[in-house]
């Protein structure tokens, strides 16, 4: 290639360089003078992401005309949102996994104050009392939950039926079950911890609540006893004991995860899956209509430990949280993407194809119809308006990846030292305290709902 | 063991000869010097903002209590580093981690090594072999990670279910707080030493075929000829290359994080694991600096090791 001819190479690419940069701008800045609204999300399977594309993207920018909203996927979404605010950068709509991530974002000034939009669109008296509350920090609204999640016993049917069992009310008749299950050379429970240690909380979470109560879960999240409190600890030693009978996973809790859990479920290998609502989203999966198995799926809540304790009892949490990201120059935008999600049709139209994951902490769904809803959803609906029920009675346990500072909750994943034998319920509760007396020096815990003993 | 993506280069050894005092450089040669440190600015420049200033500043973070978020942390001095030195979790990930470069400075180099021998002598198809052993290498870790726990780990499909649908009662490796750290190191041993494998059989191609010939006309036999001819010739590439182990054996964290995520019960934590979750779980990422300080100073210790083996050998 001779001088000229490179000459006229280099000219070419670098005008096309311009153009495909010109247009990339073209498109960043919004067509018909809509302004740009942006959601990072974590990075949910293909279907689930299509009905987000469908419901929430489509839906949010077809109801209105001013904004265009475009969500992103990533699996280190936390991450990320932690070191883009850091920037003073990241989306308009903050989506964190739950609300003491959102409670140290609000406490180093990188989100926006909500009062203003929860008067304008009437969140206050329209969510769910406790996961209004918990988004608070120093009394100013910072983030509200996008959905209420929940604990309880996920059952196959056919296996209960194969061992001969009905669906077991009380903890003992679990245990029960879950010996002839190991008995018949199946997992007691399938779930596991694979790919994502905060598993652990979950079953913690059942303890505390379940074991020691609520009452004590709370009089040590606001510094009434400490975490050392003998209930607390026996609460700890029962979990212990409870893994070490193989009731969780068996010797696989590592070696699996949510997904391969229900895979099992699904194939007959376990009874049980012990683990939160949220779960629903992958059962679909594996109970469909396809399968012909819709119905072999049920679900019931977690039965006291202490029989002493209110019942049915739920221990009440969220999925994740939805802030305004501090610097974003469209905040108003950014709330009706919120609001447009804290509705009734929101809930409806995503829990028919996604259920598990978006029940909207609305006080109205405990008047949602199961009927109206199939399959999965119907189940997960169901669950929910006994979920909203009990906490409209007062009956809910705290959960710790809702209502715990950070810290704490970071100390409580290590439950597994117990479990494992590497340490003393005391020794772990020790650091359990050291933890949260760090959170609360720097003002971390949040706002905690007192519920009924 | 990732990120080694250097040449197994020689240390710098200069035997300049002697010279005459140092004469008054002329205008030409200040020039020429000039024009040196102007070649050189760019890297200079580079190397301050992407290393030497976020350096000083996670050495300065390690004495606040820094979340990760606010720009007006609070100065704490020490606190830090009593905390993590009697944090029994952190004392357990430094034990991890010494127990990571024991074996790192041992099963692969001593496969890598056999490995290396085993081909020099193979004609055209040592090649092969090459490119066949550096696959795991160039594959990204998540691939592997993914691959190893499925096929192999996975109690369902993998080949663990596969022996327990035959009979046999195989604990899964991973889950186990005694074989966890192995199991782990199994799969980043297996990625690196055919990299080992490569660098050492370009050094054993660099010893001198007369000193291999002599040594074989004096009858020396296969353990001889390895001990005193091929040893002495690649020794300065085996303490490079264990140099650069200890200090991404400090670094460990790509296998870890997507294997165990430094479970079960801290079981394979190694620092990197700990100072990850202390930045982004419990946004102290003062405490993380501190971590990551001491992750720093074991590496700039097996640096200086290094140098002053070299300079003494030269």
């Amino acid at each position: 290639m001779g001088a000229p001819a490179r000459l006229r190479l280099t000219v070419t690419l670098a005008v096309s360089m311009v153009l495909a940069l010109a247009a990339c701008g073209t498109v960043g800045a919004g067509s018909a003078g809509r302004q740009q609204l942006t959601l990072w999300f974590w990075g949910a399977p293909p279907a689930h992401q299509k009905t987000m594309g469908q419901v929430l993207v489509d839906g949010f920018n077809q109801s209105q005309d001013k904004y265009t909203l475009s969500v992103t996927y990533n699996n280190n979404v936390d991450t990320n949102v932690q070191v883009a605010l850091a920037a003073n950068k990241g989306p308009d709509v903050v989506y964190s996994s739950g609300p003491s991530f959102a409670a140290t974002y609000a406490a180093g000034g990188k989100l926006a104050d909500l009062d203003t939009y929860a008067e304008k669109y009437g969140w206050k008296s329209s969510v769910i009392g406790p996961m209004y509350d918990v988004g608070t920090v120093g009394g100013k609204l910072y983030s509200l939950p996008n959905s209420v999640n929940t604990y309880g016993v996920f059952y196959s049917k056919k296996v209960l039926q194969r061992l001969g069992v009905p669906v077991p009310t009380s903890f003992a008749q679990l245990v029960e079950v879950m010996d002839k299950a190991k008995a018949a050379g199946m997992y007691a429970s399938v779930t596991g911890n694979k790919g994502w240690k905060p598993v652990n909380l979950d079953y913690a979470s059942i303890f505390l609540n379940q074991d020691a109560g609520p009452g004590a879960v709370y009089d040590a999240l606001v510094g009434k006893i400490p975490w050392t409190d003998p209930a607390l600890q026996r609460a700890v030693a029962g979990s212990a004991s409870f893994y070490q009978s193989g009731y969780l996973g068996g010797a696989d809790y590592s070696n699996l995860n949510f997904d391969q859990s229900m895979q099992l479920l699904a194939a007959g290998r376990s009874p049980f899956f012990l683990g939160p609502t949220l779960e629903f989203q992958f059962a679909t999966d594996y109970f469909n209509d396809t399968a012909g198995n819709t119905d072999d799926l049920g679900f019931a809540p977690f039965p006291n430990i202490n029989t002493g304790l209110a019942s049915p009892s739920y221990a009440l949490g969220t999925t994740a949280s939805l802030s305004i990201n501090g610097n974003s120059p469209n905040k108003d935008g950014a709330a009706e993407v919120i609001n447009y999600m804290m509705s009734e049709r929101f809930f409806t139209v995503m829990t028919k194809s996604w259920p598990g994951y978006w029940g909207v902490p609305l006080k109205s769904l405990g008047g949602a119809s199961a009927n109206d809803f199939t399959g999965l959803s119907r189940l997960y609906v169901s669950a929910l308006k006994d979920l909203t029920a009990a906490v409209g009675k007062g009956n809910y346990g705290l959960d710790i990846a809702t209502f715990f500072p950070p810290a704490t909750q970071t100390a409580l994943t290590n439950i597994d030292t117990v479990w494992l034998g590497s340490a003393t319920p005391q020794q772990f509760l020790q650091t359990v305290q050291a933890a949260y007396q760090g959170d609360k020096a720097k003002n971390l815990v949040p706002p905690i709902p007192e519920p009924s003993r | 063991m990732a990120g080694i993506g250097y040449a197994a280069a020689e240390p710098a050894v200069t035997g300049a000869p002697e010279t005459a005092p140092a004469a008054r450089p002329s205008r030409a040669g200040r020039r020429r010097s000039g024009v040196y440190y102007l070649m050189v600015a760019p890297a200079l420049l580079l190397s301050g903002l992407v290393v030497v200033i976020p350096g000083v500043l996670t050495a300065v973070a390690a004495f606040t209590d820094w979340d990760g978020l606010g720009l007006r942390p609070n100065w704490i001095g020490w606190t830090n580093f009593r905390d993590i030195f009697t944090d029994p979790v952190f004392l357990q990930a430094l034990k991890n981690n010494f127990i990571w470069m024991a074996l790192f400075l041992t099963v692969p180099v001593a496969i890598g090594l056999v490995t290396a021998l085993l081909l020099l002598k193979r004609g055209r198809s040592r090649t092969v072999y090459q490119v066949v052993f550096l696959i795991p290498y160039v594959l990204a870790p998540i691939t592997n990670a993914i691959l190893w726990l499925n096929i192999i780990y996975n109690p369902i499909s993998g080949l663990v279910g596969y022996l327990r649908g035959h009979g046999w009662q195989v604990s899964a490796p991973l889950a186990d707080v005694h074989t966890a750290i192995y199991a782990v190191a199994g799969v980043d041993v297996w990625h690196f030493w055919g990299f080992l494998t490569v660098v050492y059989l370009a050094a054993l191609r660099q010893t001198p075929v007369d000193q291999v010939e002599a040594a074989l006309v004096e009858g020396a036999n296969g353990w001889q000829l390895f001990r005193y001819v091929y040893l002495p010739s690649i020794r300065s590439t085996l303490r490079l290359m264990s140099v650069m182990i200890v200090i991404f054996s400090f670094l460990a964290f790509d296998y870890v994080y997507l294997l165990t995520q430094g479970g079960p019960a801290h079981a394979t934590e190694m620092l990197s694991t700990y100072a990850y979750t202390a930045a982004f779980s419990a946004f102290q990422f003062g405490k993380a600096a501190a971590v990551g300080l001491v992750m720093s100073g074991f590496g700039l210790l097996s640096s200086f090791v290094f140098v002053w083996l070299s300079r003494k050998e030269s």
